[in-house]
């Protein structure tokens, strides 16, 4: 089907464009500036058309912040991700299902590639190749019915269970943390048990809870999950691992987290905003080296991207399409945000999350038993702690992000987050001051429902 | 041993409809339909009354009633009650005994019945509280776009494409309708959307169930073109003609278990 | 027949609250606690007076607690927060100090909530989902130390053992005599139901344990005397139904009724309220972590994901009573965002169609709306076995 009204990078944007750096992937490849235009460019409209949208509130489309190199490696990431993690795949990679808001250091330092709920969501849709949005909404949709079916209709995260059961797509293993951050997540790995792919392997990364982190038992106990968890990699990969294994990967993704914290800070302390909220999201992620599949190709663009930022703040200059002092708002709760082109449009911006900040802003111990180090960081996730100590490090966050408000946002079936949302709002409000609201979202398509939208814009007219 | 006629009537009170038909020979003879009103018991016998006015009887010339339908458990007409479940699978049965699958989509739930050739049920599945894919749904969405019910099938069949909807619960499938239609979306390619969603997730029933051919597709939303389709499509499955108003089916089936019932406790031979 | 005892125990049940305000007043500590791996043995060996947490079937109490924790949460533990926010139910109204685990995750948020809003003093013992791994077994066990430290603390007495050792073996007589009990109501020429031992549990949940133990011992004599061996054994007409799923507790007795208003005779169950959680406990060492990991060798709760199909201990153990029981269909029952049972719907009615054992869905909350929609369904499958069971044709046909 021929697409029409899609999106162009302007042309003349090429030349500044391929003048900035190359990725450099984990296998020792690269993809120069060149070639991300190229396919950028030339490839991509014609595979992956629904991503060239000119539908503007539209979630999956480009970002229009088209001086900003990481907007466009980003996109290439996303969209090469099927290309990328397949090859990877048979070149010995397992590739492992894990949980969003975790860290993945393990997985990578056993030979693997983790991916979370929408980055295996992400390496599906690119197997699908030619949809318009609606046609790949529809696609998703159908998928996600299927996932209901077999397991439950009050299930909210079921992405493994769709794209791994129902769509065919070869992940090696389900090895997520159990945490408490969602609920599901550990019946969703119990349900591949009845599925019809036998082959994939089963595993639950037990984390323990109530002051975890300061029960020597319970960061033993996640420190031994850890071990079998890279053990059980390992056997896949081909490989023994071993500690320094681990103390290598551990430094690795250090640095992709204190270099999404000192973005974030740079972010933070601007009087205009440096980028779109979109792009913020990007970055900051872009720490928790997970988004891509990629740990080095996630590292290399955030690397330049901090410079690019550092001189937009220095410089003073905002990002395209916001406005000179929009309301600051920050956004807790689970796996889902509202739709930033609408907030933006209303005179707002996101200026952070709790969800995988949470863990993206945990660093690890580099030094002694790696897998202590780890289980320890792990268990000390704010997000992760009770409400009094959560509060105290979003209130923190908020403070750093000069928020002007707190939108708590959960999926609907979500059972765990949407239980705190009223301790954690009652608490940031009691004190802080600072305007809370709690918003339900409903299985989204390719934009949010007026519904929602209409109470945040209302919200962001009462700030 | 009797010689006179015997006539047996089942009669169907639905949320949205109450439907009645008279059986003599193992043959349709009359049938009834009325709108249901508050009153289940006058619903009922308002159906009776019109199947009886059609066929020129009256109601002692009735040897069996079987009631069925939410308002079975107030029919004082009725002989007897027995659920709709089983009725629908009796009424498709005796219409086209190589039914196997019943979908049935009536006022207010919406059911997955597997039948064996004698046209017992083997197996059943009916959606939860959620309203996806009723009458009750529809009427709401006929209201949405300001058409009559009756017209939705055909509207949504003329769609030049698929307007994806992400919610099947009445009132966020309202909320997001409103918004689709805000921002350009043709009405047709709406209710495709629409048709395709309720479709998917009826076929969420047939997971449970299982399916196997023929299938059947009763109650009033069986009417509805666009729905057909749609169904066909998501379950991959050709749905057999129906000989009579689908929305009879239940009715139709009561009144086989009435003559059976009768026959069974010697009102005739 | 009636059981004169069961008169003695509803009657003693109603006394209870008052007595439990007086022991408080003498200055014994009521300690209620919810979670499928809660050991309740620690607790009363410590001197506190164990009341379990199980109320439901209030859907004004749902809405309650929904306004603290969310609509999202399952109905049962939206109600137990809704009671201690209204602090009406005379049992709750006497808790001291509440224990709590993370067996089930809301249940875990539950003891936050509560926490949080209603300042009550919560222990909550901390529960593996890998239970089946020796690491996860020695995490319990650990848990299982630190929880009986915190009660320590509160009770201002060290654990004796031997106290211990005394209450393990008065839960065991009581788990024992239960299933005993239990048997009888699935027999021939039954003289007690299924509902009247459904309760006769639950009223152990409230009861003091030295006294409960006697009247069962007195329940079992008057069976015995009425009913001599029961011997379990299908009758074509009966419609033997065994109810899994969601547990049930006291105050919700929707689907009961239902189903035996629609011509249904219950024979079983293997919910967390009813026979379950009494049977298969082995406690092999006198000690909290001993006490503990009996309660986890236990046929785990659905909250505990087990990855392996083919090997699983609940389903072997659903098939075992079903077969004991002689079940003809089962009412597989699941609160509305109740995910440990909504998940494993689909793959249980599955697991049993192999075994040709009809399984009806039930996905339901406490509010009375959809009671007639519960009624169609319930009475159809009903008819549906009572059909399969005659050999079909001849009933209905």
């Amino acid at each position: 089907m021929v697409k029409t009204d899609l999106y162009e990078y302007p042309p003349e944007l090429r030349e500044e464009f391929e003048a900035t750096e190359a990725i450099q992937f984990r296998d020792g490849s690269s993809a120069t500036a060149a070639d991300v235009w190229h396919f950028m460019t030339e490839i991509a409209p014609k595979r992956y058309p629904f991503a060239y949208t000119q539908k503007k509130y539209a979630g999956v489309r480009l970002s229009r912040d088209i001086h900003l190199p990481s907007a466009i490696k980003n996109h290439y990431l996303l969209l090469t991700m099927n290309d990328r993690i397949t090859r990877s795949r048979e070149n010995g990679a397992p590739v492992i299902f894990v949980q969003g808001g975790q860290s993945v250091d393990p997985y990578y330092a056993a030979g693997g590639i983790a991916l979370r709920p929408a980055s295996v969501g992400l390496w599906a849709r690119g197997r699908h190749e030619g949809l318009g949005l609606n046609e790949e909404v529809v696609r998703q949709h159908k998928q996600k019915e299927k996932a209901y079916h077999a397991i439950s209709f009050e299930a909210c995260q079921t992405a493994g269970y769709e794209n791994i059961q129902e769509g065919g797509l070869p992940i090696d293993m389900v090895a997520p943390f159990t945490c408490l951050r969602c609920s599901d997540i550990s019946y969703g790995v119990e349900a591949h048990r009845h599925g019809p792919n036998k082959a994939v392997k089963l595993m639950n990364i037990d984390y323990p809870m109530r002051h975890q982190a300061d029960k020597t038992w319970a960061v033993e106990y996640f420190a031994q999950n850890l071990r079998r968890l890279t053990s059980e990699i390992g056997k896949l990969a081909g490989r023994e691992v071993t500690d320094a294994d681990l103390s290598k990967e551990i430094r690795l993704h250090n640095e992709g987290r204190r270099l999404a914290i000192e973005t974030a800070e740079l972010w933070w302390s601007a009087d205009l905003p440096p980028t779109n909220g979109v792009d913020r999201r990007s970055l900051y992620q872009m720490g928790g080296m997970e988004v891509h599949g990629d740990p080095s190709a996630s590292l290399t663009v955030l690397r330049e991207s901090h410079a690019y930022i550092k001189e937009r703040v220095n410089k003073g200059i905002k990002a395209e399409g916001v406005v000179d002092k929009p309301i600051r708002l920050f956004v807790c709760g689970s796996c889902v945000f509202p739709n930033d082109f609408r907030i933006e449009e209303a005179g707002a911006i996101i200026v952070g999350q709790d969800n995988h900040w949470s863990d993206i802003s945990t660093l690890v111990e580099e030094d002694g038993d790696p897998y202590q180090n780890l289980a320890h960081a792990i268990l000390s996730y704010p997000y992760e702690q009770s409400v009094e100590v959560r509060a105290a490090w979003t209130i923190e966050q908020l403070k750093k992000s000069r928020a002007d408000g707190v939108l708590f946002l959960y999926q609907w079936g979500c059972n765990t987050q949407s239980a705190i949302a009223r301790m954690l709002c009652d608490t940031i409000k009691r004190d802080t001051g600072i305007p809370t609201m709690i918003i339900e979202q409903h299985e989204g398509g390719s934009e949010q429902s007026e519904q929602l939208l209409n109470r945040v814009n209302a919200f962001i007219e009462m700030l | 041993m009797s010689l006179k006629r015997n006539f047996f009537a089942g009669v169907d009170v639905g949320s949205l409809a109450a439907k009645s038909v008279i059986l003599e020979d193992g043959k349709v003879f009359a049938t009834g339909l009325v709108p249901s009103g508050f009153d289940s018991v006058e619903s009922g016998l308002n159906a009776l009354n019109l199947a009886l006015e059609t066929a020129g009887l009256k109601k002692e010339d009735l040897t069996y009633i079987v009631g069925t339908g939410y308002g079975r458990v107030s029919a004082p007409y009725a002989n007897k009650a027995v659920t709709e479940i089983t009725c629908h699978a009796k009424g498709a049965n005796f219409l086209h005994p190589t039914v196997r699958t019943i979908i049935d989509m009536g006022g207010q739930d919406c059911k997955a019945i597997r039948i064996d050739q004698d046209g017992a049920v083997v197996d059943f599945a009916m959606n939860d509280k959620c309203a996806a894919g009723t009458g009750r749904f529809l009427e709401v969405m006929a209201g949405v776009f300001k058409v009559k019910l009756e017209d939705l099938g055909a509207l949504s069949l003329s769609a030049t494409e698929l307007v994806p909807m992400s919610s099947t619960c009445t009132v966020f499938a309202e909320s997001e309708t409103i918004s689709l239609v805000a921002r350009g979306e043709k009405p047709a390619n709406i209710l495709n959307g629409i048709h395709h969603a309720i479709a998917n997730r009826i076929s969420g029933l047939f997971a449970r169930v299982g399916i196997t051919s023929d299938v059947f597709f009763s109650g009033g939303v069986a009417k509805n073109t666009g729905m057909k389709t749609a169904i066909e499509e998501a379950l991959k499955v050709t749905i057999v003609k129906p000989e009579i108003d689908p929305q009879l089916i239940g009715a139709l089936g009561a009144a086989v278990l009435a003559r059976n019932f009768s026959k069974k406790q010697g009102l005739w031979s | 027949m009636p059981i004169k005892t069961l008169e003695v125990i509803r009657k003693r049940l109603e006394e209870r609250p008052a007595e439990l305000r007086k022991l408080r007043e003498s200055g014994q500590k009521v300690v209620g606690w919810t979670g499928y791996n809660v050991p309740e043995e620690i607790i009363y060996a410590l001197g506190f007076i164990p009341i379990r947490i199980a109320i439901g079937g209030d859907d004004r109490l749902v809405e309650v607690g929904g306004r603290y924790a969310s609509s999202k949460n399952c109905v049962f533990i939206r109600e137990i927060v809704g009671v201690f926010s209204e602090n009406e139910d005379p049992y709750i109204q006497q808790t001291d100090i509440l224990a709590f685990d993370a067996t089930c995750l809301q249940n875990f948020r539950a003891a936050e909530v509560i926490e949080y809003y209603f300042k009550k003093d919560v222990i909550v013992l901390g529960v593996p989902r890998n239970f089946y791994w020796e690491e996860g077994k020695e995490y319990f066990g650990k848990e299982a130390d630190e929880f009986a430290r915190l009660l320590e603390e509160r009770a201002g007495v060290a654990l004796d053992l031997a106290k211990l050792g005394e209450s393990v073996a008065l839960y065991n007589d009581i788990r024992k005599t239960l299933k005993s009990i239990y048997t009888f109501q699935a027999a021939k020429d039954n003289v007690i139901s299924w509902v009247e031992v459904f309760d006769l549990i639950q009223a152990g949940d409230l009861l003091d344990k030295k006294e409960y133990l006697s009247l069962l011992h007195e329940t079992l004599a008057e069976l015995r005397a009425l009913q001599h061996n029961p011997i379990i054994e299908v009758d074509g007409s009966e419609g033997r139904i065994f109810i899994s799923g969601s547990l049930i507790p006291r105050g919700d007795r929707k689907l009961i009724s239902i189903i035996t208003s629609v011509g249904g005779r219950i024979v079983g169950d293997d919910i967390w309220t009813g026979i379950l959680p009494h049977l298969d406990l082995e406690i092999k060492e006198i000690s909290p972590a001993g006490v503990a990991l009996g309660y986890l060798n236990r046929t785990p709760h659905a909250a505990l994901p087990y990855l392996d199909l083919e090997s699983d201990r609940r389903l072997k153990k659903l098939h075992e009573l079903l077969g004991e029981f002689k079940a003809q269909g089962v009412i597989y029952h699941t609160l509305r965002y109740c995910d440990p049972f909504t998940f494993k719907a689909k793959e249980t009615k599955d697991v049993l169609a192999k075994s040709d054992i009809p399984v009806l869905e039930i996905h339901t909350e406490y509010a009375g709306s959809d009671y007639e929609a519960l009624r169609t369904r319930l009475e159809a499958f009903v008819e549906m076995i009572k059909i399969k069971a005659e050999s079909a044709a001849e009933v209905i046909v």
